[in-house]
Order: C-alpha cells, then structure tokens, then sequence
C-alpha cells in the first residue's frame, strides 16, 4: 500500500535523494581506486537506508530494487579481485531506477524495466558467493553437548511461531535464549540457524532441564512477540545425562565482523565521546536545517541591522547628551546584530563537495559518449561556499566541466600524437583566500586557439579587425566570453552551440564573482572563477533616477561632486568628461544607460565617480538618496541577464533595492574599449 | 509514568515515523540519536526504558551500539529495527544483548505490539 500521502513523504525523497547523488560518485570511485571496504559499507548503507524507509512508506518498487542492489553490493564486497565494469554499471543502473522512482513515486503501474533490472542485479549477484553464508554468519552456538542435572525435571516444549513472521531464526533465537534463562537446554529444533531466511509459521520444538513449573514457562514465552501457540508439559521420561569427553577449552572468539560493519574503536567509559581512528573523525553533531529556514533566518537578522540603523537615523535627531547615550546602546546593538549575521552566514556555508558530488558520474558518462578516457581529479572538496552561492554555480560549473570534456581534451590518439598520455586529466578544485574561493576547471587538453578566437570576434561582428589584432592572446582567449564566439564550428550533442560561455561569466559575476581563462596551445586550460566566500554586507549608496532608487556598493565610489554638463551638452549626453581630483573623467547618464526618464531638472546634477580596474569613471543621478548596509542577493533569472546590476537588497522598508554592478556599468559605458564609441544603452532594467 | 524511549535510526524518515507511533501511543520520546556513538552516549544520558536500534549506520554498527549498551545496563530494553534480508545481522544483535526486534517494513501496531511485550506489559 504505498502511501504516497505519507506526511514524511518530502523526507524520504530528500534523504533518498541525498543518498543516491553520494551514491553515484562513490560507484565512480569504485572503478578508478581499489575499493577498501569503507567505501563498501558507505554503498551498501546508502542503499539499504534507502530500502529501509521505503518500505515503510509501501514503495515495493523501491525496495525490490534496493534489495536487489545490495545484495549484489554485499557480494562485490567480498569478491576478490577486480570489480567488472558491466557490475559497476548495474549498479549505476539500479541508481539511476531508483533516482527515477523516487521522481515520480504517485505512478500506480507496475513498471516492466524494474522487473527486468530486479532479475539482472540478482543474476549477479547469484554469480558471487554469499558472505553471509561464507564469513559473516553469526557464530553457531559450539557444539558443546548441554549436561544437566539428571534430578531435574525435563519439559518437552513447543512454540509455533506466527505466520507473519518475517525473520524466523531470529525470532527462535528469541526463543532460545528465553529457555535457556529458565533452565539447561538440552535440544531444540530446528536451530535459528535452520530456520533464517524462511518464511514464518515454523514450529519449534524443545527439551528443558528446569525446575520452573510448566506453566510460568509457557507463560514466559507467551509472551514473547510473534509466538501464536505454546505447549509445555513434562517429558515422559527423564533421558539420561549425556555422556562424552568433556568439552574443549572454547577460545573467546568474538563473532565475525558481519559484513557491513565499520572498524570501530571499543568506546571509553567516560562521557566524552570515544576515541577515534585517524581519519575517521567523527563530525560535530548536526541537525538537518531546511535550506529555506536558513534563508528566512538571514533575512530576518538583515531586517534587524536596518532596524538598527533607523533607530540611529532617529537618534541624531534627539537632543544632545541623551543622542550620545542612546547612540553608544544603538553601537553595541549593531555589534551584536552584525555578528548573528556572521554566525547565520556561516551556518549557510556549504562544501564544495555538494556540488562536485555528481561530476564524476557525469564525466563517466560524458567520456563514453565522447569515446574519451578522462580522468576526474577533485580537490579541496570541503572547501566552504554561501548556499547561495553553490546553488547558482551548479550549472556554470556542469557547463565548463562538459566544455573541457568536449572541446578541451582530444581523443586519445591525437593525445598520443602529441606525447600526451591518452587519458585526458580534468582537475577541479577549490581553494579558499582570505573572503574569496577560487575554482578552477583545469584540463590538460588542446588549449585555446587565439587566432580562431580573434577571427570569429572579428565575424561575429563584436569588434573591428583592428581591434582584434591588437589583442594579446591571453586577452584574445576572453574573447570567448563574447556572446556568439565558440572556438570550435561544429555544435555538438554534448556541449551544444547557444549557451555559451558569456551565460557562464554572467552568473559569476552576479554573484559577485569574476572568470577568467589561462590557456596554453597544447598543454590545456584552466578557467579561473573568483567568488566572494559568502554575500557580505555591503555599504551602499543609494542614487535617485528617474524616480527608481539603486544601491551602488560604496567600496567602489571614489567620491560624489555635483556637475553642470548641460552647459556644455545638454541633456541626453552619453559620453563627457568632467574634472575629478585634477584627474579628466568620462561622465555618463545613468538615466540614458538603462533607458530612463531623467527627472532632474536641467542646471548642476550629482555624480558618483567610481573606480574599476584602476580606470575612473562618472555617473550621473537625479538625487543622492542616503546610505545604507545592507545583504546583497543574486539576481534571479531574468533580472541576472541585465548589464550593469550586480544584485539585489531589500531595504528597511520592505523595498526591494537593486544594486548596481560597477564593473558591468564600465562594460556598459565602454570605458575598457578606447577604439569604439561608448554604446548606447543595451538591455533596460 | 509513561515510558521513555530513545530512537536511534540514521534515516531522519524513519526516525520521524517512530517518534509518531511512539508519541501516539503515549511513550516519551526522550531522545534521538542518527549513529551508534550518539547512541551509547545519549543512553548513558537518559537511562531511557526502551531504545529502538538501526542496525547499519555510520560511526558504529547498532549491533556494537547493542553491545555496549547491554554492557552499561543489563536490563536495557534494545529492540533491532531491521530491513527485510538482514536476518543474520538481527541474530547477531541479538547474541550482542538485543531484547527483541522489529522487521521493516512495520505498521504502528507491530511495533507497539513487539514493545508492549518486551517492556511486560
């Protein structure tokens, strides 16, 4: 009865999510390392967590597979030698099923491929030797033949167990252990051990050596679950004392690891947690937190820090001596209010890992469509990043990843040709520096062609021949950020012609973030992402055009001047310059730049002159606003396509604020390119 | 007094869906644990009536959780939950001191039919 209305129903397909994506990149590693066996026992509990709850839930397609799969997985652990592509494969087979599955779990109909899937994992499985039944089996009571004391009464006992019995010999070792706590076991039968794996309803007979009346014994097993009926009376006739030499010394064995356990160190008897083995540090406790409370919590420690700063604003307004004192709380409140949001951002940071978890598959999957041999190195996989920040590099750093499989790295005979090693390496890493993470996508393939790069910049019409030619080749590799401009002519089925590399530098920077490419002709390249460790509090300015407000991130102002252009240009000027610190700088509209009326009315303006990459520049606005402190957040689709925006706020007043992108508002003014006139104004907000 | 019982289980599902039957039933749950060295520290803790025990988990196995807490408290009520074709792992928890189990997939009623026995009741 699957019951698909289950009110931890989202639990399950989280949990069974979470483990199926580790799941796939721990079968990856299987194939590349030899596996040790706490890779094993991290694949079978994965599976075998998943059955678990699914077949609470009544997900019987779930479970058969599950089951099927770990049994396979129980007996590749105990295979010697190497595991076999076609294993591995099939289990990638019941992941991707089960991934399936858990994706569209209210379907009613009995699904032919699972069937199917069931009988081929078992195939395999049956083509291995159990351990269970060679190693693991719990240890037979010795065959000590039980004496006793030939005075005491024996009872002739039985207990039928119920039908629904699902483990049988557990449950007679249940009962086992009971008889032997009211007296000398002298037989039973079957044994727990004849019994496992057999369905319920099994009648268990046995002889007692006690004293207990009949009737306390069958009550006491009575008692015990599952146990439908129990007879106890007295044997007819008391046997005789086994006889035979005495038993040999029995050496303390302790029973066989079963076959899925972890080494782990016997615990102290002290509170503090036991000692562990190196490297198999056990982490801090932990609790499962919805990502969406977390976000809820940052908003709401943002609110308090621009509560704070209103109850500033208000108290400059009071009288002097009570403003001092006032204003000295307000200071210790920020302190504090600052660091709950520190401690709310960390507690978003999230491993590198969660992202890469999934390449290795897909680099797997990638290389066999490509007829490439590709080698995957992950590192700094525990390297934090904002949630925010992980979830918006998901797609760029699949893209890059499928970029260097299908354009970086050759086939394996040009590799040969050109003295490479035919296994293409592609690193991906992640490395922490002061506030910013660095990840780099590294492949050891072709490197990028300037030459091709500059004529296509050149045909796609981005820039003049000229302007190409002058580039040096490690600028004429950025070229390939432009929109259009792909190194190589032919779309193909893995990397496709459209998305583009342009979509890949758009996201990082709205998140804050910077890409660049190193390259080198036939020793491979490396695409740099810089990304802030996490969405920090910005200072902003806030600017008034055209009736719409906007942040700009004050670490960027130089400094604001009021300016009277329309003297020289009137209104609609794109591109003057006016007079900054002895220094002449490009002035441009805000207002023309995103295609907005200007409110202002005609005579001296403000500006905000900005720095970016050394080179200054001037923005005109319709009125300076204020100051504020506020979270910057990615744009969401379809704002992250806007030129010039770096991100979004939302003000004291429950307004949201977008924030402008200096960098791409240098882009927008053409402030980089002295060979072209600065353009006018692309996309509007 | 109502009894109290420590779930241990690392599947937060499963942990969820015995609290329910548990809280239902009347029983204090006193305590959760997702590992078998959460498991043995939290029962040393709480000294619950009644522990449910996972059997494969991270850290350590709930058969040495078992164990360990049989060691601390002979009279400790441990109740095996397993999933369908862990037969051998149930009996060797139960050679390692486990009361009694229970066989995933289970309803409300098969479990508080297995604990209302095994707590004498």
């Amino acid at each position: 009865m699957p019951s698909a209305s289950h009110k931890y129903l989202t639990l399950f397909v989280a949990e069974a999510s979470e483990h199926l994506a580790t799941l796939q990149s721990e079968l990856v590693r299987l194939e590349q390392e030899p596996p040790a066996a706490p890779l094993w026992d991290a694949i079978f509990r994965r599976m075998h967590s998943v059955k678990g709850s699914a077949a609470t839930l009544g997900f019987s397609r779930i479970v058969d597979i599950a089951h099927a799969a770990e049994n396979l997985i129980a007996r590749l652990k105990g295979k010697e030698g190497k595991i076999e592509r076609a294993e591995v494969d099939l289990l990638f087979a019941a992941t991707d099923a089960l991934v399936k599955e858990i994706v569209k779990l209210d379907k009613k109909e009995e699904d032919e491929s699972t069937i199917t899937l069931v009988d081929r994992l078992a195939k395999a499985a049956q083509a291995l030797p159990d351990p269970a039944l060679t190693a693991a089996r719990p240890a037979p009571p010795p065959p000590v033949p039980p004496v006793a004391d030939p005075s005491l009464p024996r009872l002739d006992v039985a207990v039928v167990l119920s039908k629904t019995c699902a483990a049988p010999g557990a449950r007679a070792m249940i009962v086992q252990r009971k008889l032997k706590a009211m007296g000398t076991l002298l037989e039973l039968e079957p044994t727990p051990a004849q019994l496992m794996q057999q369905k319920g309803g099994a009648r268990i007979t046995a002889l007692l050596a006690t004293l207990t009346a009949t009737d306390e014994v069958r009550e006491a097993l009575v008692a015990l679950p599952e146990v439908d009926h129990v007879e106890v009376r007295m044997a007819p006739a008391a046997r005789p004392p086994e006889e035979g030499p005495p038993p040999p010394p029995v050496p303390v064995v302790s029973p066989p690891q079963a076959a899925m356990r972890e080494k782990t160190p016997m615990p102290g008897r002290s509170l503090t947690p036991a000692p562990m083995e190196p490297g198999e540090l056990r982490p801090e406790p932990t609790v499962r937190v919805r990502a969406e409370a977390l976000d809820q919590l940052l908003d709401q420690a943002a609110d308090v820090m621009h509560g704070i700063a209103r109850l500033r604003d208000a108290a400059k307004r009071l009288p002097e001596p009570a403003a001092a004192r006032l204003e000295a709380e307000i200071d210790r409140l920020r302190r504090t209010a600052r660091e709950l949001h520190g401690r709310v951002m960390s507690a978003r940071l999230t491993p590198f890992s969660s992202l890469t978890e999934r390449l290795p598959r897909a680099v797997r999957d990638l290389a066999h469509r490509l007829n490439k041999t590709i080698e995957l190195d992950v590192q700094g996989a525990d390297v934090e990043l904002d949630r925010t920040v992980i979830e918006a590099l998901g797609d760029p750093l699949s893209h890059l990843v499928r970029n260097a499989a299908d354009h970086g790295l050759e086939d394996p005979e040009t590799r040969k040709r050109a003295g490479k090693p035919g296994r293409g390496k592609l690193t991906l890493s992640a490395r922490r520096e002061r506030d910013k993470v660095f990840v780099e996508v590294q492949d050891d393939g072709r490197g990028m062609d300037a030459a091709a790069l500059r004529r296509k910049a050149v045909k796609s019409a981005a820039m003049t021949k000229e302007a190409a030619d002058a580039l040096s080749d490690d600028a004429a590799y950025e070229l390939a950020f432009l929109p259009g401009v792909s190194t190589r002519d032919d779309a193909t089925e893995v990397s496709g012609r459209g998305v583009g590399l342009d979509a890949v530098q758009r996201k990082v920077e709205s998140l804050g973030g910077k890409v660049s490419i190193r390259s080198t002709p036939g020793k491979g390249t490396t695409f740099v992402l810089e990304l802030p460790l996490s969405l920090s509090m910005a200072n902003l300015l806030l600017v008034q055009v055209g009736g719409e407000i906007y942040g700009v991130p004050l670490h960027r102002v130089l400094l604001t001047t009021d300016y009277d252009l329309s003297a020289r240009g009137g209104e609609g000027f794109e591109a003057r310059s006016l007079v900054v610190m002895g220094e002449l700088v490009r002035a441009y509209g805000l207002a023309k730049l995103f295609g907005l009326p200007s409110l202002a009315p005609p005579g001296p303006r403000p500006f905000v002159v900005m720095e970016v990459d050394g080179l200054r520049f001037a923005i005109s606005v319709d009125r300076l606003v204020g100051q504020e402190e506020s979270v910057l957040k990615p744009l969401f689709p379809p704002l992250d396509r806007v030129r010039g925006l770096a991100g979004i706020t939302v003000l004291g007043n429950g307004r949201p604020l977008l924030v402008l992108d200096p960098r791409g508002l240098a882009e927008l003014c053409g402030i980089h390119d002295p060979l072209k006139p600065a353009p006018a104004a692309k996309g509007a907000a | 007094m109502p009894k109290r019982v420590l779930i241990v289980d690392d599947a937060l599902f499963m942990r969820n869906t015995l609290r329910d039957i548990f809280s239902a039933a009347g029983f204090t749950v006193a305590g959760e644990a997702d590992d078998g060295v959460q498991a043995v520290n939290l029962f040393r803790e709480l000294k619950p009536d009644l522990v449910t025990m996972d059997i494969v988990m991270p850290y350590k196995s709930g058969i040495d959780a078992t164990r360990e807490i049989v060691q601390l408290d002979p009279n400790a009520v441990v109740v095996m939950c397993s999933a369908l074709g862990q037969e051998s792992l149930v009996m060797e928890a139960i050679e390692a001191g486990a009361t009694d189990f229970i066989v995933k997939p289970f309803r409300g009623e098969d479990v508080l039919a297995v604990v209302k026995k095994v707590l004498g009741e």
